[in-house]
């Protein structure tokens, strides 16, 4: 029995092509199979094949998705494929045949005992619980120019996820959230729709000099911060549950907090 | 009151000496949610808010920092035995500018370190008068600075209502602390606080809140009235009430009140005074835990107080969570059938919380859920696994007997269960993926 293996971009147009193409192909669905990214491990005997992301073929999927499936899946769907786990597109791939063998396509994503229907929710959860982290705790730096300016280094690509909550809520503001793991920013400018740039390697990355003010009220909100935790209550247990250590490096209250500890 | 000494005093204190004073004097208040009203930006100011609320950080106590948590003054005229700032007491005092507040609170949100406002104040003078203060602090908030967050005011008891019905057109959530919560209590640790006066802006709300939703059915874009409802505290272990006592007011005040949440307080003691328990072993966190774990039953789960517990059994078992003690109690309820049973069958399983039963139910249609299955869905099956069947088998064979079943649920390493099942401060966190919005 002949494996067809469709490598497709690490990316939301390219997962889209691959299962386009995986359909063109007309075979039995547990024949194909589609991987994000570099292949490390080649079978033998398994055809492979490399899908170039396609505008019309993603536009095509996307509209199907929606259409069978319903907005809350389609939702899923793409938070699913912004995650880091490599297997995505399996599972995504998979998830829509067997929601095509449901009686009800729009219950797709409570059909949790599907394998494949569970990985992708489990990774959309992934995607969103950690979306609501960086809404939570990304922190924004007034620059001399000011611009507000945040870093976050997610390990899903949440990005794009978050950005409108902030364009909602600083709609004067212009400002700017870098992901520096990805190294891509988005860029609001104030009163506009904001856009997303790639970031230019050969630049590097310049000396971001503060505004006045932003030293007065990051210190100012340290001092909150210490203050109003109850002594007796202590409990940093509790506060790692809550707030992940991860995070912190990115937070201004915990860059310095040396000095107001009490 | 106030002499020439101490105003020239107040003027040459930095705002950091302020900050630090004000929400020192603040932190005992407990709510701190920013949830129950979503509202986007018109585009004209800044700011917006969630319905499910957003915590920024969260304090070396584990406690969720959401607003920006400050009273208005900590001068106050009334000399409450457990409150730091009571007037009895020797502590710096300070009050902000309406302007202070404002700066504070925009460039805090504009950093995304907060989520809103939440001003509360001691009494200064009157409480008609330090309500005009706290009102136009709020009010050039929301005019001058468009302030479009959120903001959760104290009603203070005995103000004029009129001042109070300004002030909800403008607030999201207004809250009167319950203090105590017997009238008993109140008249011994706050002779200046009467259980009538604390009640009556509270039903002013109720019924403010009732009226604007029928106006908003009528004209589309009335003002609305504290849109994220109220809320009120009181405090745990500073008086001698059973924790039925507790529950019971809590139910009324859900039920008569309409209510969105009663927070408890587990009673820290600041002050020294004789009519104060002493409590060497700290504040009874514990206590408060077990009081937030019946709460969430009575507001979640479908349960009453009174089957929680009774006269006879007035407080909850330290050992064991009141969801899981009340099975305990009704073994001949169980086991339930997963595949079968009712939604609010299964919402009583100890294990079993609101997303997982919402996730049985909706999965069981495409087909029989094994005990795999649900522990993909997130049951603890470790809890559940006593009290249900998959398909008309239990998991393990086990006994049902209630001292069989108690031993094996108690966890020993639960000393102070803030992170399990669950229950915690974070808002609304027992739904798991309550982000789904991103």
């Amino acid at each position: 029995m002949e494996e067809y293996y469709l490598s497709c971009e690490d990316s939301l147009e390219g997962v889209f092509t691959g299962i386009y193409d995986a359909y063109l192909k007309k075979k039995p669905h547990e024949q194909i199979h589609i991987c994000v990214g570099e292949e490390e491990n080649y079978r033998l005997f398994a055809v492979y094949e490399t899908c170039l992301p396609d505008a019309k073929k993603t536009a095509s999927v996307a509209r199907t998705i929606v259409r069978e499936f319903g907005q809350e899946a389609y939702l899923s769907i793409c938070r699913a494929l912004a995650s880091r786990e490599m297997d995505k597109g399996e599972a995504v791939y998979k998830a829509v045949v067997a929601g095509f063998a449901m009686k009800n396509k729009k219950e797709l994503m409570g059909n949790l005992s599907n394998p494949y229907i569970h990985r992708v929710f489990e990774m959309a959860r992934f995607t969103a619980n950690e979306a609501h982290y960086h809404v939570e705790f990304l922190r924004f730096k007034e620059l001399e120019n000011g611009i507000l300016y945040a870093v976050i280094g997610p390990k899903n690509n949440v990005l794009t996820f978050i950005v409108p909550h902030f364009a909602d809520r600083l709609p004067l503001e212009n400002f700017v959230i870098h992901d520096e793991k990805r190294d891509i920013y988005a860029v609001h400018p104030a009163k506009k729709d904001w856009y997303l740039v790639c970031g230019d390697e050969e630049t590097g990355r310049p000396e971001r000099r503060c505004s006045d003010g932003e030293r007065k009220y990051s210190e100012l909100f340290s001092c909150f911060f210490h203050t109003i935790a109850i002594k007796e209550r202590e409990s940093y247990g509790l506060q790692r549950n809550m707030l992940p250590i991860r995070y912190r490096e990115y937070m201004t209250e915990f860059q310095e907090n040396e000095k107001y500890k009490k | 009151m106030e002499n020439g000494l101490t105003v020239r005093k107040k003027e040459e204190m930095s705002i950091m000496e302020k900050l630090r004073i004000l929400s020192d004097a603040a932190k005992y208040d407990v709510s701190c949610s920013s949830s129950g009203v979503g509202r986007r930006g018109d585009g004209t100011g800044i700011g917006n808010t969630l319905a499910a609320g957003i915590c920024h950080s969260f304090g070396a106590d584990g406690r969720c920092i959401s607003l920006l948590k400050i009273l208005f003054t900590n001068e106050c005229i009334y000399d409450c035995k457990y409150c730091i700032n009571r007037k009895s007491n020797d502590v710096p005092r300070a009050s902000f500018t309406p302007d202070e507040i404002c700066e504070l609170t925009i460039q805090f949100y504009r950093r995304n370190y907060i989520e809103g406002l939440f001003l509360s104040s001691g009494i200064l003078y009157s409480p008609t008068y330090t309500m005009e203060l706290i009102y136009e602090a709020v009010y050039k908030l929301r005019t001058l600075h468009r302030f479009q967050g959120y903001i959760h005011v104290k009603a203070i008891p005995g103000a004029d209502p009129e001042l109070v019905r300004q002030m909800g057109l403008l607030a999201d959530r207004m809250s009167v602390n319950l203090e105590l919560p017997t009238a008993e209590g109140l008249k011994q640790l706050a002779p200046n606080k009467h259980r009538r006066n604390i009640l009556w802006p509270m039903r002013q709300i109720q019924q403010g809140i009732t009226q604007n939703k029928n106006e908003i059915m009528v004209y589309k874009h009335a003002p609305s009235f504290v849109p994220a409802g109220q809320s009120t505290q009181m405090i745990v272990g500073a008086t001698p009430e059973s924790d039925y006592q507790i529950m019971t007011v809590a139910e009324n005040l859900y039920k008569k009140f309409d209510l969105k949440r009663v927070y408890y307080s587990a009673f820290v003691s600041v002050n020294v005074d004789k009519s104060l328990p002493a409590l060497p072993e700290g504040p009874p966190l514990l206590r408060e835990h077990r009081l937030y774990q019946a709460d969430w039953l009575l507001r979640f789960y479908g349960f009453e107080a009174g089957e929680l517990l009774s006269e006879k059994k007035p407080n909850f078992n330290v050992l064991l969570d009141p969801k899981a003690d009340w099975a305990l109690r009704h073994l001949e309820q169980f086991p339930v059938e997963i595949n079968r049973a009712d939604y609010r069958i299964i919402l009583r399983v100890p294990g079993i919380g609101v997303k997982s039963a919402q996730r049985i139910v909706r999965a069981r249609r495409n087909g029989n859920l094994g005990f795999d299955d649900l522990k993909k869905i997130g049951v603890v099956l470790k809890r559940a696994l006593y009290f249900i069947t998959c398909n008309g088998r239990m998991m393990y064979p086990t006994k049902l007997e209630e001292n069989y079943i108690a031993r094996n649920l108690i966890d020993r390493k639960e000393k102070l269960p803030f992170d399990r099942d669950g229950m915690t401060y974070r808002q609304l966190s027992l739904f798991d993926d309550a982000a789904c919005q991103w």
